[in-house]
């Protein structure tokens, strides 16, 4: 169990991360998102004692990191972001090393690396030095180096950053894989892998805390009703202007693609829109292609959330993007 | 304690493993030597007055610039290339105290500025082949390297904790050593008698000449510890203070 209580820093007069606090409990995977720079590995490095907060207290499993550290760092292990490891080292001699330094049994000190090894693939190479190794290699060793002391909580800081993609699957499986045994913590600025690895999100932007809660609860809570993508043949130019006008339509967003029209439409919450859209078209006499439902992704509740706090913040934001801006697909006109 | 010793090991095998132990090593050896030989030859020619070889060598001008200059070099990359390179974070939240950390790096390189001196432990007895040989002065004379070494080492770590860059903790240190030695120095040009005896408690070179006369004297051993601890003390607390930021 790890407990982060109202944290604080700041790094010559900039506020980084302000009054962050969450819970992650015993078995769980938390997620820690949010843009680059918001704060995610300096809330990290205080968890594991690496910085000192100016306030603010952390607990892991019920030990206070300000008044034992070093306790509560023998039940943290932790994959730094910029992992750098001792490159003339091999990976066997390195793992004993961790696990000498964080206070392994000698008698059990072979059997402990052996068990990290082999946890995290990584006993193929166990006497290649660490230098020789690839960036995917070398994240699954500082796993195991993490791991070898046998921690209750895991803080592992963006470990997927960097990996070609059947890396990243390896990794996640691992990850997923230590739930049984381990409280994890996990920062990641990568949507998807919030969606596939982790039980609960906490979305963190400049240094605070905008939502908390499952992956399902976060898209429910921060998106109006699902919505609906249109396509209608031919270019029709005020499309989006129209459908916008039924009732029950929140925003309306055009996007003009070859030969056809596609629309996608947001809706009040529980309206049903699609009977509607359906008789508008018909009665323009304009030909529906497609009509499908869109179900709103975590992306979007992420883009939307930091949106939402640019155009707070006052003129320089660039205001509200359309909600239902499907990923990848060009540009959306509001 | 294990924890003290694995960063020992890590710190003394890393030497290994970088160009600049070699180039140091080889460097040490030819120089030391060269004086060696020279010495040698020296008193073998008719006019030099009887003395014992060892004790100059342990005496003479190279000695000091090599005890200063090499310890600078090894004691250089303690701190400063973890903290280059980054891995300092995984060190320091391993639940190791930094007391430790900085203890078993000190070690490390104060093991290796040993191992270096280790080869020259032929001289004598090579020389005790030819003639008779008082190890008692030799062995003081080890002693005084050991306690030198980790003097320097000491304010090498220091040095090389308060910076990133290798070459900065080189210089700093060696600015530092040079002080201390040159304290002792300075006394001749001291007037005030309180401080010109005060000072003299600092002179490396008499310490030094005490040590290679098969003399130990525990005032100068009690210096050289505090100084040792002293300097890790503040080692410890610029690692601490990178905490902050």
């Amino acid at each position: 169990m790890l407990e982060v209580d109202a944290l604080r820093k700041s790094f010559y007069g900039t506020l980084a991360v302000d009054d962050v606090s969450f819970r992650v409990e015993s078995g769980e995977i938390l997620g820690f998102l949010g843009p680059n720079g918001a704060g995610k590995t300096t809330t990290m490095r205080m968890i594991t004692g690496f910085l000192e907060p100016n306030a603010g207290r952390v607990t892991v499993d019920g030990i206070d990191a300000a008044q034992k550290p070093r306790e509560a760092r023998a039940r943290i292990g932790y994959l730094p972001e910029t992992l750098a490891l001792y490159p003339e080292m091999r990976v066997r001699e390195y793992v004993k090393f961790r696990a000498e330094l964080c206070g392994v049994p000698r008698r059990e000190t072979k059997a402990r690396v052996e068990d990290a090894l082999a946890t995290c693939f990584v006993d193929d190479v166990a006497s290649k030095p660490i230098g020789n190794l690839s960036k995917g290699y070398r994240q699954r060793v500082g796993l195991a180096a993490a791991l070898v002391h046998a921690p209750q909580v895991l803080v592992l800081d963006e470990p997927t950053v960097g990996l070609d993609p059947r890396q990243i699957v390896k990794v996640r499986d691992l990850i997923r894989d230590l739930k049984k045994d381990h409280t994890i913590l996990l920062s990641t600025h990568i949507l998807p892998e919030v969606e596939l690895v982790c039980d609960r999100v906490v979305i963190i932007d400049r240094g605070k805390i905008v939502a908390t809660g499952t992956p399902e609860t976060l898209r429910q809570q921060l998106t109006q009703a699902p919505g609906l993508a249109v396509a209608i043949q031919g270019e029709v130019p005020d499309a989006d202007g129209i459908l916008r006008r039924l009732p029950g339509v929140v925003r309306a967003a055009r996007i003009g693609a070859g030969g056809e029209t596609r629309v996608l439409l947001e809706a009040e919450r529980g309206a049903d829109l699609r009977e509607a859209v359906f008789r508008e078209c018909v009665a323009r006499g304009w030909t529906l292609l497609e009509l499908a439902p869109r179900q709103a992704t975590l992306e979007d509740v992420f883009v939307r959330l930091l949106a939402t706090r640019d155009a707070e913040e006052g003129p320089g934001g660039e205001g509200l993007p359309a909600a239902v801006e499907e990923p990848g697909a060009g540009e959306a006109k509001p | 304690m294990k924890a003290l010793f694995a960063i020992l090991k890590r710190e003394f095998l890393a030497y290994f493993f970088s160009p600049l132990a070699y180039v140091v090593l080889t460097a040490f050896l030819f120089i030391n030597g060269y004086v060696f030989y020279a010495i040698l030859l020296s008193l073998n020619s008719p006019e030099t007055p009887r003395q014992e070889l060892m004790a100059l060598f342990f005496k003479n001008v190279f000695y000091w610039i090599f005890m200063m200059l090499v310890s600078s070099i090894v004691a250089m990359r303690l701190v400063s290339e973890e903290r280059k390179s980054g891995s300092i974070e995984a060190l320091l939240t391993a639940p190791v105290g930094e007391g430790t950390v900085i203890a078993g790096k000190f070690l490390g390189g104060l093991t290796f500025f040993l191992f270096l001196w280790l080869p020259t432990v032929l001289y004598p007895v090579a020389l005790s082949r030819y003639g008779r040989i008082d190890f008692g002065p030799i062995a003081s004379s080890y002693l005084g390297i050991a306690l030198f070494g980790a003097l320097f080492i000491a304010a090498g770590t220091f040095a090389s904790a308060l910076t990133k860059n290798q070459i900065i903790a080189a210089i700093v240190s060696f600015v530092m050593i040079l002080a201390l030695f040159l304290a002792g120095v300075f006394r001749e040009l001291v007037t005030d008698p309180k401080l010109r005896e005060g000072l003299g408690y600092l002179n490396l070179i008499e310490h030094m000449d005490d040590f290679a006369r098969g003399l130990v004297d525990t005032r100068r051993v009690v210096y050289v510890v505090s100084a040792v601890v002293f300097f890790l003390f503040l080692a410890t607390k610029a690692l601490q203070g990178n905490k902050g930021k």
